[in-house]
């Protein structure tokens, strides 16, 4: 019976490992290839912080399997070892893995740093400014361009341009923008670029991506904002900028649409 | 040991069963409300009068509207309403083993009928001997169709008593898009605009301004006449832009325009239910409600003397009005899709200067159009007429609560336009559009008398008071490049 236990409790060990290693090939789940530059290195902290844990969940649970197996085969007159504990073996498990943890610390910091401190955004962003905001509301997002030829400004402005649950950028170009709530706290979340930043009431918070292939892009809301929390899903629209600037201008001639089609502009 | 623990599991697995039974099931039945008013009739007149031996059934009101809109788990399609039910229409061309059970159809349909492959379909028949069949029009199942020969094989034979004959008349897949869009409602707009769509779905308590209940037939921001309908484009428009100001989101991308195109559908299905259910109550009301009842019975009639009046009313005066009632409703909603319906200015927005914007201040301060007396001198949308205290209409009360109401009864507040949040749309042509028409259900009037040029100088006002510094002194025009004064937030 002890050894059927010990079997028993390293089987499942064993089925962890292999259901995670089959899981990518079979589609059960795993990340599929992110879309950004940034969304890249991201993922290679991932992976590298998946490989470490795989390295240690192994190591562990083999360690665990044959401390089991080993009380399991002893004969029932043996007695168990009493141990005050061993200072080095204390040592060693506390210093190796404070290595460990203090050497991912380090090396995910310019990732992180270029990902959410503004200092450290790509120059292109701090040259170009905001190029539209969007402000998440129950349950949508609101999207503010501003007047093409101009910047954007904090406060709407006479010739900005409205658009709801779909914001168009330009393609292989860090695109910074700036995120707003106009209620409860919402998350801006675009699974295939990796980028996940919460929206925060009375703060304006600077967020970039950068998309080299053109493409429709899923976003939705990570923060659970309310019943509607599923509804809010938008779309971002990456394309050459050519194409973003012939969209600015055909929301404007829409936006300015008076109702009166003259003669000529059907001719067009 | 072991076998306690198996107890415990399979408990837990009957109870897991049980949750996912009664919790994810889709055994969930809804069904629509009546209004207040079909309640408030006498009990004869909201349910009729049972067949009696010679005597034909009445039916009353709950029955007269069921019998044409059904309840949700089964709509009818009433082919009065201009309601896209979904479903092509088509003939029988012949029976080829008529003298036996009917096995094969063929068939022609108007438009092409494309099929993919796995999917289940269905015909109904709508005129013909199996049109009558017990418990209402037959509905055959299809197992193969084949597009080239126009030969449908059925999945279960059809008796002779019932057998279709050519010329009769099938539907098929009919009410699809209804269903689909009911589908879709029930999942995305119910809980705010109620099952039967009146206003009163749970979260609706919640909210302000309060949710539409499309029961009266009416909806605010149209591109339509002041005495149209809503059309299908605004219904679109609005799934598509949601409306800015309150809690109506927008559908899309979630809503493709397949989904958005049924949910339109079913939005006019339960507004023409309610609209058909209130006019009903206006024929019934004013002798057989409640209340009448009861001060008939004051004035010295008896009880059996109303009775008999109602069975009279129902029995002679009823399907006259039921062919005015449902005449009226097809035509205007059919009026509210043509283009006819649809307001164009007679001339092109007029320049947006500063003289425009002058004029239309003044046309805003005028005694003649007056928008001050409601949106306020500043536009904050706190004029006088937002302290009176109002009048209901039909009961002829004081509302408890100042301000304007709408025919909701919510107080309807005029819009602040400094905040630069327009929910109708804020293109010019809307603005226009909200002042030509008015907002319909509230007390914005139509001002569709006024001269297009001043509306269009209205319109540049107000489009420039979100960025005016005090009222009446916008800031300089073509400025945007230079500092322009900030509009408080």
């Amino acid at each position: 019976m002890k050894k059927f236990w010990a079997l028993f409790f390293f089987f499942w060990p064993v089925v962890a490992i292999w259901s995670c290693w089959v899981a990518p090939a079979r589609g059960w789940w795993f990340p599929t290839e992110a879309m950004s530059p940034l969304g890249e290195r991201i993922d290679g902290l991932f992976y590298l912080i998946l490989g470490i844990v795989t390295v240690v969940f192994i190591g562990t649970q083999f360690a665990l399997g044959y401390v089991l197996w080993q009380s399991a085969v002893k004969g029932d007159d043996e007695k168990a070892e009493f141990s005050h504990g061993s200072h080095s073996l204390e040592l060693i498990w506390t210093v190796v893995p404070s290595f460990v943890l203090v050497f991912i610390a380090l090396y995910q910091m310019d990732v992180w740093a270029e990902f959410r401190v503004q200092s450290f955004y790509p120059n292109q962003t701090q040259e170009d400014g905001p190029r539209l905001e969007l402000t998440a509301r129950q349950f949508e997002w609101r999207v503010r361009y501003p007047e093409p030829g101009t910047e954007l400004k904090n406060q709407p402005q006479p010739g900005d341009l409205y658009a709801v649950n779909e914001m168009h950028v330009a393609t292989g170009r860090p695109v910074k923008f700036n995120l707003r709530t106009d209620d409860v706290q919402h998350a801006f979340f675009a699974p295939e670029l990796r980028v996940k930043q919460d929206a925060v009431a009375g703060l304006i918070i600077p967020v970039w991506f950068e998309i080299p292939k053109a493409g429709d892009y899923d976003v939705v809301c990570a923060e659970l904002c309310g019943w509607g929390h599923y509804k809010m899903r938008a779309t971002i629209v990456a394309e050459p900028q050519r194409q973003v600037d012939e969209y600015l201008s055909n929301l404007q001639s829409e936006q300015n649409f008076d109702g009166v089609v003259t003669v000529d502009d059907e001719d067009e | 040991m072991l076998v306690q623990m198996n107890r415990h599991i399979a408990t837990l697995i009957v109870a897991a069963l049980i949750v996912s039974a009664a919790g994810c099931g889709e055994s969930l039945n809804s069904s629509f409300v009546y209004s207040e008013q079909t309640e408030s009739l006498m009990r004869e007149a909201q349910k009729g009068f049972p067949a009696e031996g010679e005597v034909k059934a009445l039916l009353g009101a709950r029955q007269l509207i069921d019998e044409r809109f059904g309840d949700p788990q089964s709509l009818k399609a009433w082919s009065k309403l201009p309601v896209d039910f979904g479903g092509v229409t088509g003939r029988v061309v012949e029976t080829p083993d008529s003298s036996i059970a009917i096995k094969e159809l063929i068939l022609e349909f108007d438009t092409d009928v494309v099929v993919e492959e796995g999917t289940p379909l269905s015909i109904q028949f709508v005129t013909g001997s199996a049109a009558k069949g017990a418990g209402g029009p037959t509905v055959v199942e299809i197992e193969s169709w084949s597009a080239e020969k126009g030969k449908a094989s059925l999945s279960a034979a059809m008796s002779p008593e019932a057998a279709p004959v050519a010329g009769d008349v099938v539907v098929l897949d009919g009410g699809g898009v209804l269903q689909h869009g009911r589908g879709l409602y029930m999942r995305h707009c119910s809980h705010c605009h109620g099952t039967s769509g009146d206003g009163n779905g749970p979260t609706a308590q919640y909210l302000v301004p309060r949710p539409r209940d499309y029961r009266q037939g009416v909806f605010k921001f149209t591109s339509t006449n002041d005495q149209a309908k809503i059309s299908r484009d605004d219904l679109h428009r609005v799934l598509k832009n949601g409306i800015p100001g309150t809690y109506m989101p927008s559908f899309v991308p979630m809503l493709n325009e397949d989904d958005k195109h049924a949910v339109v559908e079913y939005v006019r299905f339960l507004a023409m239910r309610g609209e058909f259910e209130k006019k009903i109550g206006v024929e019934l009301s004013p002798d057989f409600s409640k209340a009448a009842v009861t001060a008939r019975i004051e004035g010295g009639e008896s009880t059996d003397e109303i009775v008999e009046s109602l069975r009279e009313f129902l029995a002679e005066d009823m399907a006259d009005s039921l062919e005015f009632v449902s005449d009226d409703l097809a035509s205007a909603w059919t009026t509210a899709d043509t283009e006819d319906a649809v307001i164009i200015p007679d001339i092109s927005r007029v320049p947006d200067t500063p003289e425009s914007r002058r004029l239309g201040r003044e046309l805003y301060l005028s005694k003649g159009i007056n928008c001050a007396d409601c949106h306020g001198i500043a536009g904050k949308g706190d004029g006088p007429q937002t302290t009176i205290f109002e009048k209901n209409p039909v009961t002829q009360q004081l509302y408890d609560t100042p301000g304007l109401h709408d025919v909701w009864d919510n107080v309807n507040q005029p819009r602040n336009l400094t905040r630069g949040i327009y929910r109708g749309g804020r293109r010019p042509i809307d603005l226009f559009r909200r002042i030509h028409a008015g907002i319909k259900g509230s007390r914005m009037p139509s001002f569709k008398i006024v001269p297009h040029e001043q509306i269009w100088h209205i319109v540049n006002y107000v489009l420039s008071i979100p960025f005016e510094v005090e009222p009446g002194h916008a800031p300089v025009v073509n400025a945007s490049a230079e500092a322009t004064p900030q509009a408080s937030l």
